[in-house]
């Protein structure tokens, strides 16, 4: 069975890059988000193996998103996505419970080391 | 995974970190700085122990903890080396063999270590270790727990993106296997990134975390290029045994090539970089598995010979290029599987210098013993049949060859012996060479002996190399083994024989007073040689190639008698003459038309006589034992390409 996958970006543009790199490598997509508040809501109802969460999104950030989905489950498997410049955000949003980060653009093999990673 | 791999890992490791012990033990003399030996005596214990821990073999890990805190207390400077402290370590480092070797039969605990363990203690307390224990009180040996923290230092892939926050998740990584005591440089200067992609972490490990675990926690964080992983006062450094790196990829082997490509670097801490170990990664395969890929090539090369003969001449052009392309895989197959079973001496050179530092103490000697071309490789069922030999030699040189410093000095050389092990890659032959600068063959007591059985007359004075072939010479050394007597060539006689079943030869040369080299020529591999294919009556013999000088139309002008003895004529030379007729017991030929090869082993030659030759092939060689009555002058058998069996030729017995 395929490893289920949530993919959380205000963009349709980066989640559609991300879903066809993670789909190309075996995962199921089984839900979108464009907003924290929807991550949240859907990480609840669809418990995927993997997150993958943007750190700027209208409507609660990433970072709160992620401190939502840990403390709701501690094993979430959240990795981040960033923008270069942004470590300070990062940081903080592995101290909110992320696994691991990718920064943009992305590479599809870095993508799916980071997503190794995290699933170890 | 089951246990016995890791147990066979566990041997294997054990065998190259007591080997690595045994080579830091000779550095180790009193007076000498400590520092590297120690260090390398510390690493290669304290891998043991911790292998010897999770195979709980208790016994071993007992003892190489003993050891350890010995080590520790010389490397912190808490303890210094006396008089006695190697030979305690070389006791314990034996002790810990043995053990090894009963936890590998199951009866960890069997071996009675505790005497050793007794005087490692009162060495670590500070007394001098007389052989029991003389409680003298001294300073004691402090292992002081806190420094039981590891120190870990990171280095990142260049161009690791966001390398200040993913060197913070190395640490977290780190924290989730040990408590971090520091970080340095401060993980709010790591996350600013002010610091050039290295960074140290100082780690109290939680139990049963070794050095390997570290090193793999640190690691999965990402972006890692190279992780080192020590305790204090124990920097690894790449030219002495194995690190922890080396701990990590257990199945890691680093050639000599990129060993001292990083060690190029200056004084830059040792890097681990992903290219070097993609180029040298290695995987330990058990050798039966190598024997029994070699065993299907063998039977693979014989195919092909079943298929090239069959088929014949009439082939289409297709077939002919598809049965060649075939040839050529099965020969690139040949070359890589031999090649995968070749093993540097160093694996079996590595335990001399400590035999020879013993032999010449023992004897009041004083030797300097160097060993050249470790790096040369041997067919591993080789490798195990040479050490004996070697061992033989060395001993012969120690023992009889080099003279006591007092003899040196009286007749003008220096006072220190040198003896020299080397090995030489030489074609399709690897060499082995003992040489020494002793007081070479005990000439009066040959002649004399030589005399006695009328093999040289009263008033002939031989040469040195006469000398030799005296003392080789079938008969001489075994009618009375004059050699055991002067000791000189004790049982080179016995060398020899070894060195013919192995398909090799040996060559002695002396000097009086100069000294003697003894070398062994060795084949690459046993089990495939290119033989040439001799028929004699509907008989077919395989003669090595790699004995093969030349060869001849036979006629009878070359054929002479020679005091009664039958000889040939090529060129200038003269050869003894033996027809392989005579030699496996068939009737004389019709004389027409016979064909002669000429042999050489070592530094003599043969002509033989046979009715045809029938060209050259790769010989699968099944080596067997002589069955007693059996024609000695054969070393195995093997299977034509025409399915015929043949016997091969043992040509180092021929020309003996």
């Amino acid at each position: 069975m395929s490893r289920t996958v949530l993919i959380c970006d205000d963009a349709i543009f980066m989640r559609t890059m991300v879903g066809d790199i993670l789909q190309q490598a075996g995962f199921e997509i089984v839900g979108e988000a464009e907003t924290g508040v929807e991550a949240v809501q859907q990480y609840k109802l669809l418990r995927p193996d993997l997150v993958t969460m943007d750190i700027v999104m209208p409507d609660m950030g990433g970072i709160d998103a992620v401190r939502e989905i840990s403390s709701f489950d501690p094993e979430a498997k959240v990795l981040m996505c960033s923008a270069m410049g942004q470590q300070a955000l990062v940081v903080e949003a592995i101290q909110a419970g992320a696994k691991d980060f990718v920064v943009k653009p992305f590479q599809p093999s870095r993508v799916l080391e980071a997503v190794q990673r995290v699933l170890a | 995974m089951n246990s016995a791999r890791y147990a066979e890992l566990f041997l294997s490791e054990s065998r190259e970190h007591l080997s690595a012990v045994n080579d830091a033990l000779l550095e180790l003399e009193p007076g000498r700085p400590p520092d590297d030996a120690v260090r390398s005596l510390f690493r290669a214990v304290h891998s043991m122990k911790g292998m010897a821990g999770a195979m709980g073999y208790s016994a071993v890990t007992e003892l190489a903890h003993e050891m350890e805190s010995l080590l520790d207390g010389l490397r912190s400077g808490d303890c210094v080396v006396v008089d006695g402290t190697t030979e305690v370590l070389f006791a314990a480092a034996d002790c810990l063999e043995d053990a090894v070797a009963a936890a590998m039969e199951g009866a960890d605990g069997s071996v009675d270590c505790s005497a050793v363990i007794g005087r490692l203690r009162s060495l670590s307390m500070g007394s001098v270790p007389d052989s029991d224990q003389s409680a003298e009180p001294g300073v004691p040996c402090t292992n002081q727990g806190a420094d039981d923290a590891w120190f870990v230092e990171v280095a990142q892939a260049p161009d690791t993106p966001l390398r200040g926050v993913r060197a913070m998740l190395v640490v977290r990584k780190l924290e989730s296997i040990g408590d971090v005591l520091e970080v340095s440089p401060t993980l709010a200067e790591l996350q600013a990134e002010r610091y050039d992609d290295r960074f140290a972490v100082r780690l109290l490990a939680r139990p049963h975390v070794d050095a390997a675990a570290i090193a793999q926690a640190a690691r999965s964080a990402g972006d890692v290029a190279s992780v080192e992983v020590w305790m204090p006062g124990e920097r690894p450094e790449r030219a002495a045994g194995p690190s922890p790196q080396e701990d990590v990829l257990v199945l890691s082997s680093m050639s000599a090539a990129t060993a001292s490509e990083e060690s190029g670097e200056g004084g830059q801490p040792v890097e681990f970089r992903p290219q070097a170990n993609r180029a040298t990664r290695s995987v330990r395969v058990d050798v039966r598995h190598l024997d029994s890929l070699l065993d299907v090539v063998g039977e693979l090369i014989l195919a092909r010979g079943r298929l090239r003969e069959s088929l014949g001449t009439a082939l289409t052009h297709d077939a002919r290029s598809a049965l060649d392309h075939l040839s050529r895989l099965v020969g690139d197959l040949q070359t890589e599987v031999l090649s995968a079973r070749l093993v540097p001496v160093w694996q079996v050179f590595d335990r001399f210098p400590r035999l020879v530092r013993d032999s010449a103490r023992s004897l009041g000697k004083e030797i300097d013993f160097a060993v050249e071309g470790k790096e040369i490789e041997l067919d591993r069922s080789l490798l195990d049949e040479i050490g004996d030999p070697v061992v033989h030699l060395l001993r012969n040189a120690i023992d009889h060859g080099i003279e006591t410093a007092a003899e040196r000095l009286a007749v003008g050389k220096p006072r220190r012996g040198r003896l020299t092990l080397s090995a030489i890659r030489d074609r399709d032959a690897v060499l082995l060479r003992v040489a020494d600068d002793g007081r070479g063959l005990d000439r009066p007591r040959v002649v004399r002996r030589a005399r006695e059985l009328g093999l040289l007359d009263e008033h002939s004075q031989p040469d040195d190399e006469d000398l030799v072939k005296l003392v080789t010479r079938a008969g001489f050394s075994t009618a009375e083994r004059v050699t055991d007597m002067s000791g000189r060539g004790v049982g080179v006689d016995a060398v020899e024989e070894r060195l013919r079943k192995l398909g090799g030869s040996v060559e002695m040369r002396t000097s009086a007073g100069k000294g003697m080299t003894v070398t062994l020529r060795l084949p690459l591999t046993l089990a495939i040689v290119r033989a040439l294919i001799a028929r004699v009556g509907d008989e077919v013999y395989a003669l090595p190639a790699s004995h093969v000088v030349a060869t001849a139309e036979f006629t009878a002008a070359r054929s002479r008698t020679l005091r009664g003895e039958a000889v040939l004529l090529l060129g200038q030379d003269v050869l003894p003459a033996l027809d392989l007729r005579t030699l496996v017991g068939m009737p004389a030929g019709d004389g027409a038309e016979r064909e002669l090869v000429v042999l050489e082993a070592g530094d003599r030659r043969l002509g033989l006589v046979v009715d045809e030759l029938l060209g050259e092939q790769e010989a699968v060689v099944k080596r067997f034992d002589l069955v007693r009555g059996a024609l000695p002058c054969f070393s195995g058998a093997t299977v034509l390409g025409n399915g015929m069996p043949a016997l091969i030729v043992d040509v180092g017995r021929l020309l003996t």
